[in-house]
């Protein structure tokens, strides 16, 4: 029922389990694909990763995909559990090495990744962020089994340091063969593209959207002193260090000023001295970790929203908090000045000083009541980004995608050691062979034809939509994790 | 819903009568207990029932007819058992039948007051042994102990109901085979009390003996209880020594023992008569330590050989510090320091060697009486045991408490200048790490001081690792005492036995069996208890043991022994309420 | 009514499902893997054998080849006795509970029984085991405490672990009797 054609997997589908009439709803427009979103990043993690793909798969359920997400398990959420519209998540149970990303050794994730691609007739396989190992893994699998491969970037990488340069040259391996690689932003296009030494024909730009109903102005819950928000993790890369420079020089300039900061991490504690040093316990508020649900919550509150990261390939943040109706005021680095329009956010140098006269000129602005009604701002900014125009555009890619064949193994291996320089090409060309062999036997430990195919959540002919008769099934733990 | 009738195995045979038991409506099930037979006088039966009803607060009633045709069927009888539904008015009315020769039965309900048709009420047939629900006590109890208190027995629901009936109804089952009652029943029936002479004896004197044992208890923990051992060095004593613990322990179990206040609940009886089989266990083993050490002078032999362990222990302690203050496994250690740690352990040993040459003459008397306390159990013995192995390996404990200790201080004192070194602080208030500026000085000494400690860290750590290997060992063979100790405290010996041999005693649940099935015809089970597996019997009726539970984990007693605290081998003696 | 079906296991490994109708109100399900094959005991004995007589030429001790014997036998009776499962039995009967019952090789039998008052519902899950994703049905217990909430889940078939097919199979007999059972539970 779920097997559509078009894999490398040529087995036939369980005639058991086609209980559904087939072939009523085949009438899309295209042709759907079923798609499995592999990444570490997903909920109960926090962060525009996991958003985006959860944004993308539900918005890709509405159009009649079938999406299944994969990543891998957190604390005691482990095993199998569906989300609104019956998206189907696998908590695979793999050790978290460091930040929340999978230790790797390239094989020992093929049986389980290999499993579920098989009984869920995934077809295309999504991989997202370059941090993740678990993605990385799953499209080198992929690529094995011959699957399609696409692969969307979410960060921007240095090409100085050493830990870059190794990053770098993994990502060349990993992209060499990809299908269809996808940025957020130009800048991030051009910084994946030099880093992976990759062909940009092959490299779309697709930007994050935020939901602009979620995101929605409301006034009269500002105070009327002026209050800057800043919301993100509290991480180096997000520019805490700069923040905490901030914060007290303009405390003293202006008195009627307050701080708004959520969020939690590591370098909370320098906020947390910088706010006892100068005795701002009143007018610096730190909210620590927030929920997502909560984030509008506390955007509204403010009038200025305040950005410090100093690497980024598409900042969600200050698109929903523009779309909350506040001025933004953000260094100028990676792919941030594509973002918004020039009248909507003041782009500074990522320095403390530079900073400081940004958020100034708001001040001023906001005084002299130069600056446009939080309405204003919110509808302009609606229609810029929305999911469902992100979904439209992603479809299209899966249907390029779609379209290609995958490499054979001679010609991989070919394009492996071609492509990635002699060393590392001969080692990595060394691994796809073993992979394969592994991948061999497994097939003959457990072939193709002995799992079972999953019944099918979404999608055109999916469970969640059509009740069966008599066969409800439910997850014990559907109704728990119905959160977002 | 489907009608379940409980049909007794006994009554298979019985003749024909009348179905006496218990309607349980919001299951629509039938517990049948007897079966009264011909020839009776209505009254009659109606005044049993309602004194039954009255000892066991369970609403027995008559159900229905029950029809056994040895002979030919007769037309009259069935006329007959119809009539009956009329004498005593049941909703709904039962209608049991077994033919001549054949397995398989009839039976019908009939509703008097809406008369629905047949075929719309299933009945199931469900034969079960009555002795055996009767005696077995299902696990968990359905019933939690403290409703039992209360006048009301709210009676639990499912299966447990039909247990419960059963067992309250031990009233009806009271007569025996030899008792002339005037309605004639049929159920399962005792053997008859062999009223043997000793037995009723043995119950008749068994008041007495334990109201004199438990005030001669009373009076033993009484003088224990007494000022003198409240002073400081005696309770210390008391508290650190496994003998003692013990001693408190088996006397607790004692009074238990002969407590003149009867057991509440099976759960307490059955605790009682683990006690019993264990303390009697212990002492048997005792037995039979004590006559083996008696025999053909192995005291004596034992005390000989103990001093010259001892001795040979201290050299070669004494060999392994002259190989620690040389270069221990080809290591450069701090010269000085080891020379000074080297000669101050040496020194102890001296003195240990004195000690025990002092102690020598008297060994073998001490042994001796120590044998003596065998008589008490085999666990008094092996905790004084252990109590003589924690006294004669006292130097290895001083050794690690010195090692500890100075390693701890080094380490305490590294990782704070460590943080001085990067510009931090601990605050002890918010209970984090600050950042901090230090002035030159400060910085300077401190650092002096990090380097001075790194440096001297490796000969500590050595000697405190050796140590620590020593301590381990020692804590290791205490501990499988210890463990030995608690198995015989905690062993639930009776329930074991119980178990083993009469499996239905202890039952986890039921378990059904399909019988034999015909077309049209009720479906036949067969109800058999289910005993409670070996693994939940011991979990369930483990006794209470004076606690050697592990106070850390592996995970922390690593953590504990790298960053140098202190470990113990003792008992918590607050973990013993549990 | 009595019929035999032939399915397989997750491991593509054969089984066979009885299925016994009583009555309306009684089914029985019984899932029996093939028994112990001659060849794979030949085979582990040998390796255990060889591999002892290859210790003995080595350090010439005949205790290991006794040892060899013993452990082999301990090894094949703990495995019948604890390991081997050879059929697994689910009876359902209307208004009294479910009953699940596994006999070992050795002829040893554990029985479960669950009271129909305390089963929510059955329904069929998804695991990840071992390297494999399943499906397994399991029978969800009431919470005594709160009436919505599941206390405990009660994996059935767990030695045998068949495949999807046979357990829809399963799955609706069992949901026709608990249908029987709910409809009659609320309009008595």
């Amino acid at each position: 029922m779920a097997y559509r054609g078009g894999g490398g997997d040529g087995h036939p589908a369980s005639a058991t389990l086609s209980r559904v009439s087939p072939g009523s709803l085949y009438t899309c427009r295209t042709r759907t694909h079923n798609i499995c979103m592999v990444s570490d990043f997903f909920y109960p993690n926090m962060g525009g990763v996991e958003s985006h793909i959860y944004q993308l798969s539900q918005c890709l359920i509405e159009r009649g995909h079938k999406v299944i997400i994969v990543t891998h398990a957190y604390g005691n959420r482990k095993g199998i559990r569906y989300l609104t519209n019956g998206l189907k998540v696998y908590y695979l149970p793999l050790k978290v090495m460091y930040n929340q990303s999978t230790a790797t050794t390239l094989f020992h994730s093929l049986p389980l990744l290999r499993y579920i691609f098989v009984r869920e007739r995934v077809t295309i396989i999504h991989s997202h962020s370059s941090f993740s190992a678990m993605a990385h893994d799953a499209l080198f699998h992929a690529k094995t089994m011959g699957l399609q491969t696409v692969f969307t970037d979410h960060s921007l990488f240095g090409f100085a340091d050493v830990s870059s340069v190794l990053t770098n040259k993994l990502l060349t391996v990993s992209l060499c063969d990809t299908n269809h690689i996808i940025c957020v932003s130009y800048t991030s296009k051009e910084n994946t593209v030099l880093r992976a030494a990759l062909n940009p024909e092959i490299v779309s730009v697709i930007p994050n959207a935020v939901d602009p109903t979620d995101f929605t102005p409301d006034p009269f819950r500002r105070h009327d002193s002026i209050t800057i928000v800043v919301v993100s993790r509290l991480v180096y890369r997000k520019g805490t260090d700069l923040l905490s420079g901030i914060i007290p020089e303009l405390c003293q300039k202006y008195p009627d000023l307050n701080f708004i900061i959520g969020g939690e991490g590591p370098k909370r504690i320098i906020l947390e001295e910088v706010r006892e040093r100068y005795q701002l316990h009143d007018r610096v508020r730190l909210l620590g970790a927030l929920e997502h649900k909560d984030v509008r919550d506390v955007l509204v509150q403010g009038h200025i929203f305040l950005n410090t990261s100093l690497t980024e390939a598409f900042c969600m943040a200050i698109v929903e908090a523009a779309s909350c109706g506040l001025q933004v005021v953000s260094t100028k680095v990676g792919g941030i000045p594509e973002v918004l329009p020039e009248n909507l956010i003041i782009l500074c140098e990522p320095s403390v000083k530079s900073l400081c006269e940004g958020l100034e000129k708001a001040i001023f602005q906001l005084k002299s009541g130069t600056l446009p009604a939080p309405e204003n701002i919110h509808n302009i900014v609606k229609t810029f980004y929305t999911w469902r125009n992100v979904a439209e555009r992603t479809e299209k890619v899966y249907d390029r995608v779609s379209m290609e064949a995958v490499l054979p193994m001679d010609k991989r291996l070919d394009r492996l050691i071609s492509h990635c320089g002699p060393v590392t090409g001969y080692i990595f060309a060394l691994l796809a062979v073993f992979n394969f062999l592994f991948l061999i036997f497994l097939r003959w430990m457990t072939p193709d034809s002995v799992i079972d195919v999953a019944v099918d959540a979404t999608g055109p002919r999916g469970a969640w939509t059509h009740k069966y008769s008599h066969s409800k099934r439910r997850g014990r733990n559907s109704e728990i994790s119905k959160t977002r | 819903m489907v009608l379940k009738a409980f049909f007794p195995t006994c009554c298979a045979s019985a003749d024909s009568g009348l179905l006496v038991g218990r309607w349980v409506p919001e299951q629509s099930c039938a517990v049948v207990l007897a079966v009264a037979h011909f020839p009776f006088i209505p009254i009659q039966v109606k005044q049993l029932l309602a004194q039954v009803r009255q000892d066991s607060q369970v609403g027995v009633a008559v159900l229905g007819t029950w029809c056994h045709r040895r002979q030919e069927p007769e037309e009259s009888l069935g006329h007959f058992l119809e009539g009956l539904g009329a004498v005593f008015p049941h909703e709904p009315w039962l209608r049991l039948c077994r033919e001549r020769g054949g397995t398989f039965w009839r039976c019908e309900a009939t509703h008097r007051q809406a008369p629905c048709p047949p075929g719309e009420d299933q009945v199931m047939l469900i034969f079960y042994d009555q002795r055996q629900v009767l005696l077995s006590q299902l696990h968990p109890p359905a019933v939690p102990p403290y409703r039992h208190v209360g006048a009301d027995p709210t009676s639990p629901g499912g299966l447990a109901a039909v247990f419960h009936t059963v067992a309250r109804c031990e009233a009806l089952f009271r007569s025996d085979r030899f008792d002339e009652g005037p309605v004639r029943l049929s159920h399962w029936q005792s053997e008859g009390v062999e009223a043997s002479i000793l037995a009723e004896l043995a119950k008749r004197a068994s008041g007495p003996i334990c109201l004199l044992l438990a005030g001669l208890l009373s009076l033993v923990s009484a003088v224990g209880a007494c000022r003198v051992f409240k002073l400081w060095p005696l309770s210390f004593l008391g508290s650190k020594l496994s003998t003692c613990e013990q001693l408190r322990h088996r006397l607790e179990h004692l009074r238990l023992i002969f407590s003149t206040k009867k057991a509440e609940n099976p759960a307490q009886l059955m605790r009682k008569a683990n006690t019993v089989a264990s303390v009697l266990l212990d002492v048997a083993l005792g037995l039979l330590l004590l006559s083996w050490l008696h025999g053909r002078s192995r005291i004596v032999h034992l005390a000989d050989t103990l001093i010259p362990v001892a001795d040979h222990v201290a050299e070669e302690l004494q060999h392994l510090l002259q190989w620690l203050m040389g270069a221990p496994a080809g290591l450069k250690m701090n010269r000085a320091l080891d020379q000074v740690l080297g000669r101050f352990f040496l020194y102890h040993i001296h003195l240990w060697i004195s000690y025990i040459h002092l102690m020598s003459p008297f060994v073998e008397h001490i042994l001796w009486h120590v044998g003596l306390s065998a008589c008490l159990g085999l666990t008094v013995a092996l905790s004084l045991l252990s109590d003589i192995i924690a006294l004669l390996t006292f130097h290895i404990y001083c050794f690690y408490v010195y090692g500890a200790r100075l390693y701890r201080l080094k380490i305490h004192g590294l990782s704070s200048l460590w943080r001085l070194f990067r510009g931090k602080k601990w605050n002890a208030l918010r209970r984090r790490v600050d950042s901090c500026s230090y002035d030159l000085d400060q910085l300077f000494i401190g650092t002096l001081l990090f380097t001075i400690l790194l440096f001297l860290l490796p000969t500590t750590a050595l000697y405190y690792l050796v140590f620590t290997l020593l301590r381990l060992l020692v804590v290791a063979v205490q501990g499988l005492i210890h463990l030995l100790v608690d198995l015989i405290n905690s062993l639930p010996l009776y329930s074991l036995g119980l178990r083993l041999c009469r499996p239905y005693r202890l039952a986890a649940g039921v378990k059904f069996r399909v019988l034999e099935h015909e077309a049209g015809r009720p479906l036949r089970l067969l109800m058999q208890i289910n005993p409670l597996p070996y693994c939940r019997v011991v979990h369930t009726y483990r006794l209470p043991s004076c606690g050697c539970h592990p106070q850390h984990s592996w995970g922390s007693l690593c953590r504990r022994l790298f960053s140098g605290e202190l470990i113990y081998p003792w008992r918590q003696r607050s973990d013993k309420q549990d | 009514m009595e019929d035999e079906r032939s399915f397989s296991d997750i491991c593509g490994g054969r089984l066979a499902l009885q299925r016994r109708y009583y009555s309306p109100s009684c089914r029985e399900f019984c899932l029996s893997c093939p028994r112990l094959s001659l060849r794979s005991l030949t085979a582990v004995t040998c390796t255990v054998w060889l591999a002892a007589y290859g210790l003995f030429s080595l350090c010439e001790n005949s205790m290991i080849l006794s040892a060899a014997i013993f452990i082999t036998l301990l090894g094949l009776l703990g495995y019948l006795h604890f390991v081997k499962i050879d059929q697994e039995t689910l009876l359902i009967i209307d208004s009294l509970g479910i009953q699940m019952t596994s006999s070992y090789a050795s002829g040893k039998e554990s029985t479960t029984f669950i009271e129909m008052g305390k089963v929510k519902d059955i329904v069929i899950n998804e695991a990840i085991y071992m390297q494999k994703v399943i499906y397994y049905l399991c029978i969800l217990l009431k919470d005594p405490v709160e009436p919505h909430g599941i206390s405990q889940v009660v994996p059935v078939f767990q030695s045998a672990k068949p495949r999807l097919d046979c357990l829809i199979e399963v799955y609706r007999s069992c949901q026709e009797i608990l249908a029987q059972q709910k409809a009659t539970s609320t309009n008595p």
